[in-house]
C-alpha cells in the first residue's frame, strides 16, 4: 500500500466516472464556462486543473503547451471559478434542462 | 388576495431550502398560486448532489404535505444507528465505533423521535420532494435557470446578467478579483446593488412578486451579482470545500449483512451506518507533488473522508478545504487514495460505481458568515447564504437548510401581512430569527472545535501517530507488555527522528495546545 503511494500510483479513472453520470450537453454557443485561456499562460499555478473533479481542464500537467478546456464533462461544481486568480474563468450555470443529470445526487 | 403582482412569493431554486420556504408560506397562510419556485434541474433534483446525512426531524413539521416521509421519500435511504469516526492513514485505521439500540432498528426503541439522522441521495429525495409541493398547489417550474432579477425602476435590458459575473477585463491577480458590474456605468451599479427586488427577469419577461427568495445553493451566482456579501466569500478559496464522490452499488442484502444494519419492516426504516475520518493519506503524494511544483512545498491537502450506507449502494467519497490543495494533486486522484484504502477497499468490494460526481460546500465559519442575508424584497436562505456548519470533520448544512427556509418562510408571510418588505423588516424577522436560531448557535459554540479540527497536525501526523500506537497497544506477542502512554511517546519519538516537520509539529507545546483545543469539541 505504502509503495503504491510512493509511485504515484493513485490515479483515478475520471474519464470512465464521467462515463456513469447523465448530460444534457448544449451547443458550443451557449457554453456556460467560457475560459480566456490566452491568461492560462502567465498562470504560475494552474489550480483550476488541481481543482477540476471532472478534468475539465488540461495543461502541462498533461504535456500540453497551452491551456485546453472543455466544458462538455463540467459537474457544475464551480471549483475552477473560485481557483482561478487570472481573470480568465467567467462561469454561470448552464441553461435550463442542459448540463449534468444527476440520478442518484 | 392582492393582485398587483404576479406572486407573492417566487423562490429561486427547489432544493431543501427553497422547499421548506414553500411549505412553510403554506402553512402561513400564503395561497399555494401565489407561490412559484423555479429550479434549473429537468427533473428536479438532477443538479443537487449531498455526502450526505440529514441530522434532525425538521421534515416532521410539514407533515401535513410530505406525510410519513421517512418510509415514502425514495430519497431517504436508511436512518442512521450507527456511526464510526476516525483516522486514516496509508496503512492503518484506527475507527472508534457507537451502534445505538436507541437510536433505532437494532431491537431498540420503535419511537421515530429516536431516528434523528439519515443517509440522503438528493436527486430522488428533490424530485419527490417538488411533487408534494405540486401536490400541495404550489407552481414548481423544472429546467429554468433565473440569473437576472427585476429591480424596481430598472429596465431589465439596461444590462446583461452574465456581466455580474464576469471576471472583470482589468481583474489583477491574487484575491482582489473585480466584476465587472464595476465597469457599468455608476448609477446602474446603485441600482443593481441596492435597489428594490421584485421579481425575476427570464429570456427579457419580468416576472413581479412581492418577495425573492434566493435559495440557488452552493454556487449562487445571484448572491454574487447582485451584491449579498455572501458573494464576498465565495469567490475565495479560504471559505470553500469541494467534496467528490462515488455512489457504489452492493445491492441492499449485501449492505445489511456487511455492515449488520436492521432491514426494516412495514414501520420503521433500514438502518445504516455513517462514518467520517481524518485522513493522512497524502503524505507521500505530496511530497511527490512538491518535487515537482515547488511553489506550494509544505502544504499537505486537508481531507476528510466520509462513507455512508444508503439502500442499496454506498456514498465514498472525500471533502477537500481548497485552499489546502497543492500543486500537483489532482483531487479526484485523493478520492482514489481514499478509496483503495485496505479499510475502505474491503467495504466496497464487489461493489460497482453506478455515479461520479463532485459538489462545493461553503464553510465560512462564524466569523465570516454572511451578514446581508436580506434586501429590499429579498432573502437568502440554504447553502446560497453559507449556513453550513462545517467543523473540518462533520459537515452539516441540509437540516440548517431546511430550518433557514422555515424562518424565511414565517417572517416573509408575516412581512407580506404588514405591507413591508423591505430589508429593514425581513432583517427584523428572518434575519434576527436566523441569528437566534440553533444555526449561529451551532457555529458560536463550536468555533473552538472548527480551530482544532482544522488544524493541519490533524490531516498530517495526529492520524499516524494514533494508528501506530494503536497498532502496538493492540498487538499481543506474547512478551512483557507497556503502558499505553509508553508506546505513544516511543511512537512520538520514532516520528520525530523520521521527519523534520513532525519534529516541530508534534513538539510537547504544540501537542498541549492542540489537546487544550481538543476538549471543546
Amino acid at each position: 500500500m505504502s509503495e503504491a503511494i510512493k509511485l504515484g500510483l493513485f490515479t483515478y479513472d475520471v474519464k470512465n466516472g464521467l462515463g456513469l453520470i447523465g448530460y444534457n450537453v448544449d451547443e458550443h454557443e451557449h457554453a456556460h464556462i467560457i475560459v480566456e485561456t490566452s491568461k492560462c499562460n502567465d498562470c504560475s499555478h494552474m489550480m483550476c486543473v488541481w481543482g477540476c473533479p471532472a478534468q475539465c481542464y488540461n495543461f502541462r500537467d498533461q504535456g500540453l503547451e497551452e491551456m485546453k478546456f472543455q466544458y462538455e464533462d463540467c459537474v457544475e461544481c464551480g471549483t475552477c471559478y473560485i481557483m482561478c486568480d487570472q481573470g480568465a474563468v467567467s462561469w454561470n450555470h448552464p441553461r435550463g434542462g442542459f448540463g449534468i443529470t444527476y440520478s442518484q445526487g | 388576495m392582492d393582485d398587483e403582482t404576479d406572486f407573492d412569493v417566487i423562490i429561486i431554486g427547489a432544493g431543501f431550502a427553497g422547499a421548506a420556504t414553500a411549505f412553510q408560506l403554506l402553512k402561513e397562510g400564503i395561497e399555494g398560486d401565489r407561490i412559484l419556485i423555479f429550479d434549473r434541474g429537468e427533473p428536479i433534483g438532477s443538479k443537487n448532489l449531498t455526502g450526505g446525512i440529514l441530522w434532525g426531524r425538521e421534515l416532521d413539521d410539514f407533515e401535513e404535505f410530505l406525510g410519513n416521509w421517512e418510509m415514502d421519500c425514495p430519497g431517504i435511504e436508511r436512518s442512521i444507528n450507527h456511526k464510526k469516526v476516525g483516522f486514516l492513514s496509508s496503512e492503518d485505521a484506527l475507527f472508534v465505533e457507537g451502534r445505538f439500540a436507541s437510536w433505532d432498528g437494532t431491537g431498540g426503541t420503535e419511537e421515530p423521535s429516536q431516528r434523528a439522522s439519515w443517509s440522503v441521495l438528493r436527486a430522488k429525495a428533490d424530485a419527490w420532494m417538488a411533487e408534494k409541493m405540486e401536490e400541495a398547489g404550489i407552481f414548481v417550474m423544472a429546467g429554468m435557470k433565473i440569473d437576472q432579477l427585476h429591480i424596481d425602476g430598472l429596465d431589465p435590458g439596461s444590462y446583461d446578467a452574465r456581466d455580474l459575473t464576469d471576471p472583470a477585463q482589468d481583474s489583477g491577480t491574487g484575491a482582489a478579483q473585480k466584476w465587472k458590474v464595476d465597469n457599468l456605468p455608476k448609477e446602474l451599479v446603485d441600482k443593481i446593488r441596492n435597489g428594490s427586488i421584485c421579481g425575476i427577469v427570464q429570456d427579457g419577461d419580468v416576472m413581479t412578486s412581492k418577495v425573492v427568495v434566493i435559495a440557488e445553493g452552493t454556487n449562487s451566482v445571484l448572491t454574487r451579482g447582485y451584491h449579498f456579501d455572501s458573494m464576498l466569500h465565495a469567490q475565495s478559496k479560504d471559505d470553500m470545500l469541494l467534496g467528490v464522490k462515488e455512489v457504489i452499488h452492493l445491492g441492499k442484502e449485501r449492505i445489511d449483512e456487511r455492515f449488520n444494519c436492521f432491514a426494516g419492516d412495514d414501520e420503521r426504516p433500514p438502518s445504516g451506518m455513517a462514518m467520517e475520518l481524518a485522513l493522512s493519506l497524502y503524505r507521500d503524494m505530496s511530497h511527490e507533488a512538491w518535487e515537482k511544483y515547488p511553489n506550494t512545498k509544505g502544504l499537505y491537502p486537508r481531507c476528510g473522508g466520509f462513507f455512508y450506507t444508503n439502500r442499496d449502494t454506498v456514498s465514498c467519497g472525500i471533502i477537500v478545504q481548497l485552499k489546502s490543495l497543492p500543486e500537483g494533486l489532482h483531487t479526484y486522484d485523493l478520492y482514489q487514495a481514499f478509496k483503495e484504502q485496505p479499510a475502505i477497499a474491503a467495504l466496497i468490494e464487489g461493489g460497482e460505481a453506478i455515479e461520479y460526481g463532485g459538489h462545493l460546500c461553503p464553510e465560512y465559519g462564524l466569523h465570516r458568515m454572511p451578514h446581508r442575508f436580506a434586501r429590499d424584497g429579498a432573502v437568502v436562505v440554504g447553502d446560497a447564504a453559507g449556513l453550513v456548519f462545517a467543523n473540518g470533520m462533520q459537515i452539516q448544512g441540509m437540516n440548517n437548510a431546511l430550518h433557514s427556509g422555515k424562518l424565511a418562510g414565517k417572517a416573509i408571510a408575516a412581512c407580506i401581512a404588514d405591507g413591508d418588505v423591505s430589508a429593514k423588516a425581513l432583517d427584523a424577522t428572518y434575519t434576527k430569527s436566523l441569528k437566534a436560531s440553533y444555526i449561529f448557535r451551532d457555529l458560536k459554540r463550536f468555533e473552538p472545535a472548527t480551530k482544532f479540527l482544522n488544524d493541519p497536525a490533524n490531516f498530517t501526523w495526529v492520524p499516524e501517530l494514533v494508528g501506530t500506537t494503536a497498532n502496538r497497544v493492540f498487538r499481543e506477542i506474547g512478551e512483557e507488555k507497556v503502558t499505553a502512554e509508553k508506546v505513544l511517546f516511543g511512537v512520538r519519538k520514532e516520528m520525530r527522528a523520521k521527519n523534520k516537520a513532525n519534529k516541530k509539529g508534534m513538539s510537547l507545546f504544540r501537542m498541549l495546545k492542540l489537546a487544550l483545543l481538543g476538549r471543546k469539541l
